[in-house]
């Protein structure tokens, strides 16, 4: 049925990911995890398949002696993004 | 909770899309932190510039020095509200160059305050010119030094840019509605003298900053507690 969708996209958790970052700059790892509601462990996973996707850049750093996590979206990701909605739009007109 | 395994319409697809994005727009809680310290400031040194002149206090204080006070408070908050931020944004980035521009702007004013006068008087006594003034009523004729007419005026200028700026990109109506005060203070300024300029100078910050700022906080403590 979503065969031309792209599958590194086409999951809940990856797909909210790059939602939400396409509207900011970047964002905090505990920033992701609080709007998507998410586990650590799982937003992890996801972060790390989109980072190998290419479609996110992880910056990890250290605040106050505690890990911090940045992610950003790349210009590959917001091409993938944008592509995927496109064809969202197609399947919901085709319907 | 967001899984990842789990199948997706096309309608769920856009579902998730839509609030992320709304989510993410819905993001803005500042402290309201630098507005509250800078409203009070500018409200407390206009008020009681306005009450020094009005009862003719017999002590003479530059209460404007405390605007150089400030900026050391406001260093703390700006490092630590960089230092607490999960999230940044183009918009973000593009209201603080606005702010910093305005800062710039104000100490430029400063110094066009200061020097203008003296710099328009060297020229004239460089081209022999002498203005003078009249007294009308004994006929006495003085030296007049150059002035700039209603200097208040030109800060109360300077307030509404950048408040209008913030209150519309961020679609806040206190700072919209603040900047838009600031415009008519600025108007009627140009028709009252000096100490009612500096009473519309505090109430200037008041409107724009303080009670924005005051708001602002409110709603930062409200989202602190909903995700706590």
């Amino acid at each position: 049925m979503f065969k031309d969708l792209d599958p590194i996209l086409h999951s809940q958790l990856r797909l909210a990911v790059m939602s939400l970052l396409i509207g900011v700059k970047e964002a905090d790892f505990t920033f992701i995890r609080e709007k998507t509601n998410a586990t650590a462990g799982n937003l992890s996973v996801q972060v790390n398949k989109l980072k190998d996707a290419g479609y996110i850049d992880v910056k990890k750093n250290f605040k106050d002696n505690y890990p911090l996590t940045t992610c950003k979206i790349t210009k590959q990701g917001i091409d993938a993004f944008e592509l995927y909605v496109k064809n969202l739009q197609g399947y919901l007109q085709a319907k | 909770m967001m899984q990842e395994s789990k199948s997706m319409t096309e309608q769920e697809s856009l579902n998730i899309i839509h609030s992320m994005i709304q989510k993410a727009k819905g993001n803005f809680h500042e402290t309201g932190a630098s507005a509250i310290l800078w409203g009070s400031i500018i409200a407390f040194c206009g008020i009681y510039n306005f009450l020094e002149l009005e009862f003719k206090f017999p002590f003479n204080v530059d209460v404007w020095l405390l605007t150089l006070v400030g900026f050391i408070p406001q260093i703390y908050i700006s490092i630590r509200e960089k230092k607490n931020k999960l999230v940044k944004t183009d918009l973000e980035d593009a209201i603080n160059a606005v702010w910093i521009v305005y800062g710039i702007s104000i100490f430029c004013l400063f110094f066009y305050w200061n020097f203008a006068p003296s710099t328009a008087e060297l020229i004239l006594k460089n081209q022999h010119i002498e203005l003078l003034q009249k007294n009308t009523l004994n006929g006495e004729i003085i030296t007049w030094h150059p002035q700039i007419f209603s200097q208040v005026s030109l800060l109360i200028l300077l307030y509404g840019i950048p408040t209008l700026v913030t209150g519309i990109a961020r679609k806040f109506k206190p700072m919209i509605f603040g900047g838009i005060l600031c415009y008519t203070f600025f108007f009627i300024s140009l028709f009252t003298e000096t100490k009612w300029d500096l009473l519309l100078n505090g109430l200037a910050g008041i409107f724009c900053w303080l009670i924005p700022g005051l708001i602002l906080h409110k709603k930062y403590l409200k989202n602190r507690a909903s995700n706590v």
